[in-house]
């Protein structure tokens, strides 16, 4: 039991960056533009948040007032970078997966020249403990204290609330019916004066914010805090979109995707600590390929029945019909 | 149309104005680079006023007395650049050029060290099996975009994952080959290394030469047989290939395998070039970082309009400025920030394209309201508008034809 | 004139685009409460001066004013709050939403920032009750039948109170039946006083409903004409300008031996989870145009993709000239003796970026005749695209070397024809040929197809039209659900027993004829 414990305990802070950004880029598609940048607006979300941590640290704020702060930076942070996928793919319209490859290539770049510059590091290294070990009162309940409430960070509690947030906003507002609109037929949207351009540039920028927290959060829940431009978020960014394609473009599928994953990464990475897999000895780093190799084997189940938002990645061309 | 001679004239005619196709082309990779190049000059200008000119000049003119280097780090990313390009050219996005150029430097590798072969084929069995490595790593997302239709650019995302996780692993659990110590592969004898071109403080060696022949081939290719024919034919209409009973399923898998067998030759060019201190060569660190080369080869593809003589002059324009970035560092600045101009260069390639277009069609238009031939109506089907007048105005320029 | 009470001027308006004229100082004066039919041919500009009052497109000049008064139109919000209202050709329905979604997408109402469903269902009932447009709202668009979607789409207007209905070639995906009761409902719109914009390039249609109509010929105003006061061949005369016969000029035909023959086909469908071809079995001969009619949607498309090798078949056989090619790939079938004119000539019948040369010999580049070892014999493509251009006259801008997308639409089907009949074959199969195409092109078209029959081909035509249907074909196939249902004698039959059949009102058993003999 106590092994369940510490790998759900594990597996929580590392499925929130999941969570999130799968939820940022179910957004942007269902508005109709693909974000394959995601890894990039990550990065950026991760490094801003960072940075506010490292210049904070000191000045005696309490982890979780920082972490708060550095969300909402993170945010700030993810969704003015956002702007570059809107502007090149709503605005002019160019290929939006070139696009989202350039946002990937600049962000380690730039954390790079930056740390190297100001830092002379690799990366952001700050030393703000946001690990809890248990949360007053809810703590106590019995397994469900132990699973969700000890050892664990702030973040998951604000994850699960974002993704409330998020399936609310889809399904039972004004806006969530005009974006999903947007990405099946924005001909039918423009048609009845849905500014289709604007839902998208706000698509766009609701996954910035997303990925922005969800990178902030992977520095948070699973690199201490710290972040580097080599090793960035290890792919986390791509893996969101498969994790948004597994859980078909629904939040709570998503929520179990997103689950579905951080679990196998957990266990890649506790291997030493379960016997039975231990005295296998198969080298760690089989485990670690197991999420990417978990993914092709998803998208390939997921490919015959899958259904992608009608319009996404193409262009709106009014003219068109 | 009765007059052929009228008609043939104006087919020469035409050569001309589709030259002009390949012009904008050229022009809007150039504002691309215009834009990407200001842009690490503001970001020079930021970082450390006082040194940006110096820095920004190292980055523009420093590659000049380096015309070696230059050739020698262009060769690598020419070969996942045309490795992007062809897959571009079916309309598939090889965004896995990395895993691929990872792969195929491992079968080199291995090769290299654990083969015992006469000297004189060492080395090309050693470059043959990076290139065999290359399309294994290729034949992945073309087997699964082909069979299943999974979108090629999130698997070979993966695959750049887990080929680089499986070489590192494999070099470092093989004591022939890695020296844990200093968490590197060995050097690779001499025998198996390709010959220097001679050119003095500079690695260059006659893989750049194998390269661009390897371009000119890929032109041929693509230009003059039913094979390129398909190909592009796919690119541009996947439906009407299939119409035409081109074997789409086919192409994909064989596109997919010769675009990785382009990036894994990249990766055994890379590694088994010469060094000029004797007894050293090229080695490979198993440090779990993905190939910057492979995502390099993106924006060389794009640069070159994924055109494989484009190709060739985009890589040495790349190398050049990182050949310059690298100097950058003389005055404080890092070589990242070339990677940081190539990002950018990239992005703005990806609707400069589009500008350009447009720029075009503005001229276009101009021009051929003179010579009354209708352009094409982006964006407006034939239905929407009068066809019949598209065939009053066409027959006018034929009067003028004949 | 100047007195009269309308609700909406269009006055001297003119749309260009790049290298075209669209609209040409066009005016239309919209009384209200009349139904004012708008008439022309494909590309007459019809659908322009109405994007242009919708507020989809900016005219370069011209004004539109309504109730007298000079309004400017810069959106279709716009025009929604200035009460117009518009039925597309191509339905603006999100598919996956249901019937409720779409009709209140873009003026939802809401609660407490939360849509409130109740409210909007409320409404929407009442209206259907009361104008007797049947639908159900929380049915999946995807799932319903066209006429239901159109219903919706009309609700949509209704629900937004608007008080000027545009109607877009309604008709085109109904059955004749259908067809009359959107007739009514447009009348039953009119006297509850709407203002209705009937657009059409149907003549009885209008002369059923219209109370005016205005006429459009290449972008020109015609002129408005009160309906009662004229004829069908007036009319006609026009919107073409010069005297046309529908009639097709073609001699009796004389069948020969089976060239192809079908049996027990059922194709799976990509759409919905029925099979979109039902077990069809029918012959086609020598010498014969059997035409296959029936409402878009009811497995035209899947029966002809499954002949011709695009799609699979689930069980069933096809023969050709004897030879059975029920597992033969796309390419197989072509060099058996298929030429395919296919439905959507842009997504398969053209590589638009490909020039014309390139294009002429997209079935035949492998041949020996254009290939030498995988190399392509540059020469000799050039001097058969020039052959065929000759030949069928296709007309462009720089010849065999024009980008096909530069091409207009008729030349670009020209284009597909030229190589579809100079390539050997044993059958031609035209699916909609002459969709979206002006006279001039529709009757070039149906003379290939004639001169194909006479040749001794045989020539399997796929038509929505009932003018087509009934003038070009020698023999017709009704299609209804998958199923064929009836064969007609086109010289016997009439528009109403065609409508009866292809509504799926009537239906005989034809499978017994070809699965006996």
């Amino acid at each position: 039991m106590d092994t369940f414990y510490y790998l759900v305990q594990n597996m929580l802070p590392v499925s929130i960056p999941l969570l999130l950004v799968a939820l940022g880029g179910m957004f942007t598609e269902r508005s109709g533009v693909i974000n394959i940048g995601l890894e990039g607006t990550m990065l950026t979300g991760a490094f801003a948040g960072a940075l506010f941590a490292f210049a904070v640290q000191g000045s005696g704020l309490s982890p979780n007032m920082i972490l708060l702060l550095g969300m909402i930076v993170a945010a700030i942070a993810g969704a003015i970078f956002a702007q570059l996928l809107s502007f090149a793919a709503v605005t002019m319209k160019a290929n939006q997966v070139i696009v989202g490859t350039a946002m990937n290539m600049m962000m380690p770049a730039l954390i790079l020249l930056v740390s190297k510059m100001f830092f002379n590091s690799d990366g952001i290294t700050t030393n703000v403990r946001y690990f809890i070990r248990k949360v007053p009162v809810l703590g106590d309940i019995p397994v469900i204290g132990d699973l969700f409430f000890k050892n664990t960070y702030l973040t998951v509690m604000i994850g699960f609330l974002i993704l409330i947030i998020s399936t609310i906003v889809l399904y039972k507002t004004k806006f969530g019916l005009r974006l999903r609109a947007c990405g099946e037929h924005p001909h039918a949207a423009d048609s009845v004066g849905i500014n289709v351009s604007k839902m998208r540039y706000i698509g766009v920028t609701i996954s910035g914010i997303l990925g922005g927290i969800g990178g902030y959060f992977y520095s948070v829940g699973i690199t201490d805090g710290n972040i580097n431009g080599h090793n960035g978020v290890a792919g986390f960014g791509f893996l969101a979109l498969a994790v948004m394609i597994f859980g078909q473009w629904q939040p709570i599928k998503i929520m179990f995707a997103a689950l579905f994953f951080a679990f196998l990464r957990t266990l890649a990475y506790s291997i030493p600590l379960i016997p039975f897999l231990a005295n296998l000895n198969i080298p760690t780093d089989y485990y670690k390929m197991m999420p990417y190799v978990a993914t092709i084997i998803v998208l390939a189940l997921t490919s015959k029945n899958s259904r992608a938002p009608k319009a996404e990645g193409i262009p709106f061309d009014k003219a068109q019909r | 149309m009765q007059d052929k001679n009228g008609m043939n004239s104006k087919t020469k005619e035409k050569k001309k104005i589709s030259d002009i196709k390949g012009f904008s082309s050229f022009t809007s990779a150039l504002m691309a680079i215009v834009v990407g190049l200001l842009f690490g000059f503001i970001v020079m200008l930021l970082a450390n006023p006082n040194n940006a000119v110096a820095g920004f000049r190292y980055v523009l003119l420093g590659g000049l007395g380096r015309f070696g280097d230059v050739l020698y780090f262009a060769t690598p990313i020419l070969m996942t650049g045309l490795s992007v390009a062809f897959a571009f050219k079916m309309g598939l996005f090889n965004i896995g050029a990395s895993g691929q150029y990872t792969m195929g430097m491992f079968f080199t590798l291995y090769v290299a060290f654990m083969f015992n072969l006469p000297p004189s084929i060492h080395w090309i069995v050693a470059i043959l099996a990076g290139m065999i490595g290359g399309m294994l790593w290729g034949f992945i997302p073309g087997i699964f975009k082909s069979l299943l239709n999974v979108n090629e650019v999130i698997t070979s995302i993966m695959t750049n994952y887990i080929g680089m996780y499986l070489v590192d692993m494999l070099i470092r659990s093989n004591e022939a080959m890695y020296i844990p110590s200093m968490t590197r592969t060995k050097y690779i004898p001499q025998q198996v290394q390709i010959r220097s071109l001679g050119i003095a403080g500079s690695n260059v060696n006659f893989g750049v030469i194998f390269a661009i022949l390897i371009a000119i081939l890929l032109y041929v290719v693509l230009q003059k047989t039913t094979f390129g024919y398909e190909l592009k034919a796919t690119g541009y209409n996947k439906h009407a290939a299939e119409y035409a009973g081109m074997n789409g399923k086919r192409n994909i898998i064989l596109t997919m395998v010769i675009a990785g067998a382009l990036s894994g030759l990249g990766g055994a060019f890379a590694i088994l070039a010469p060094s000029e201190i004797i007894g050293s060569s090229m080695t490979y660190e198993p440090i779990n970082v993905i190939a910057a080369n492979g995502f390099n080869g993106i924006a060389v593809a794009l640069l070159g309009n994924s055109h494989p003589i484009g190709t060739i002059f985009s890589a040495l324009f790349i190398s050049y400025i990182q050949r310059g970035g690298t100097l950058a560092s003389l005055v404080g600045y890092k070589p990242e920030i070339i990677d940081l101009v190539i990002a950018v260069i990239i992005y703005f390639s990806a609707f400069a394209a589009i500008m350009s277009s447009g720029i075009r069609r503005i001229f276009s238009n101009r021009r051929e309201k003179e010579s009354l031939i209708t352009e094409p109506q982006i964006g407006e089907s034939s239905e929407n508008v009068d066809s019949g007048g598209n065939d009053e105005i066409e027959k006018n320029t034929n009067k003028e034809a004949e | 004139m100047e007195n009269e009470n309308y609700i909406i001027e269009m006055l001297n308006i003119t749309k260009e685009f790049p290298g075209i004229v669209a609209n040409d100082n066009i005016t239309l004066r919209l009384k209200k409460g009349e139904i004012h039919a708008l008439l022309g041919e494909n590309g007459a500009g019809k659908s322009t001066l109405m994007s242009v009052l919708f507020g989809l497109y900016q005219p370069e000049k011209g004004e539109i004013r309504k109730n007298g008064e000079v309004v400017k139109i810069n959106n279709p919000n716009d025009a929604n709050d200035l009460g117009i209202g518009m039925v597309h050709q191509h339905f603006r329905l999100v598919e996956v939403f249901t019937v409720l979604e779409n009709i209140i997408l873009g003026v939802e109402p809401t609660k407490n920032g939360f849509l409130d469903m109740d409210q909007a269902r409320e409404k929407v009932v009442d209206l259907s009750q009361r104008y007797g447009l049947k639908v159900d709202p929380d049915a999946v668009i995807e799932d319903i039948s066209v006429g239901m979607q159109q219903r919706v789409e009309i609700l949509k207007m209704l629900y937004r109170d608007n008080e000027i209905l545009i109607f877009d070639e309604p008709t085109a995906v109904l059955t004749p039946q259908e067809i009359a009761e959107l007739l009514q409902i447009m009348k039953d719109l009119a006297n509850e006083g709407k203002s209705i914009l009937f657009i059409s390039h149907k003549l009885n249609e209008i002369m059923a409903v219209a109370d005016r109509c205005t006429v459009l010929r290449k972008g020109k105003c015609m002129g408005t004409v009160e309906i009662k006061d004229t004829t069908k061949e007036e009319l006609s005369r026009m919107m073409v300008g010069r005297e046309v016969s529908l009639k097709v000029d073609k001699k009796e035909s004389q069948p020969g031996e089976v060239v192809l023959s079908i049996r027990n086909m059922t194709v799976p469908s990509k759409i919905h989870k029925n099979n979109a071809v039902r077990d069809v079995s029918f012959d086609v001969r020598r010498g014969e145009i059997v035409c296959i009619a029936g409402i878009d949607g009811n497995g035209q498309t899947e029966l002809v993709q499954a002949l011709t090798g695009l799609e699979k078949m689930l069980t069933g056989s096809i023969n050709l000239c004897g030879k059975d090619i029920s597992k033969a790939s796309i390419r197989e079938r072509s060099v058996a003796g298929i030429s395919h004119i296919p439905e959507d000539r842009q997504k398969y019948g053209l590589v638009l970026d490909y020039t014309l040369e390139e294009n002429l010999v997209l079935q035949r580049y492998w041949q020996p005749q254009f290939q030498n070892k995988g190399f392509i014999k540059f020469d000799e493509v050039r001097k058969y695209a020039l052959r065929l251009i000759e030949k069928f006259d296709i007309r462009s801008g720089q010849g065999p070397i024009t980008i096909v997308r530069s091409m207009s639409g008729g030349n670009q089907q020209k284009a597909i024809i030229a190589r579809e009949m100079d390539k050997d074959h044993e059958l031609l199969v035209a699916v909609q040929p002459t969709r979206g195409l002006d006279v001039g092109a529709i009757e070039y078209i149906h003379k290939m197809l004639v001169e194909g029959r006479d040749n001794g081909k045989a020539v399997l035509l796929v038509s929505l039209e009932l003018d087509e249907v009934l003038n070009v074909s020698d023999r017709i196939l009704v299609m209804y659900e998958g199923e064929i249902v009836g064969e007609l004698d086109p010289k016997e039959t009439t528009d109403e027993e065609l409508g009866l059949y292809m509504s799926g009102a009537k239906r005989d058993n034809v499978k017994e004829i070809y699965n006996a003999g």
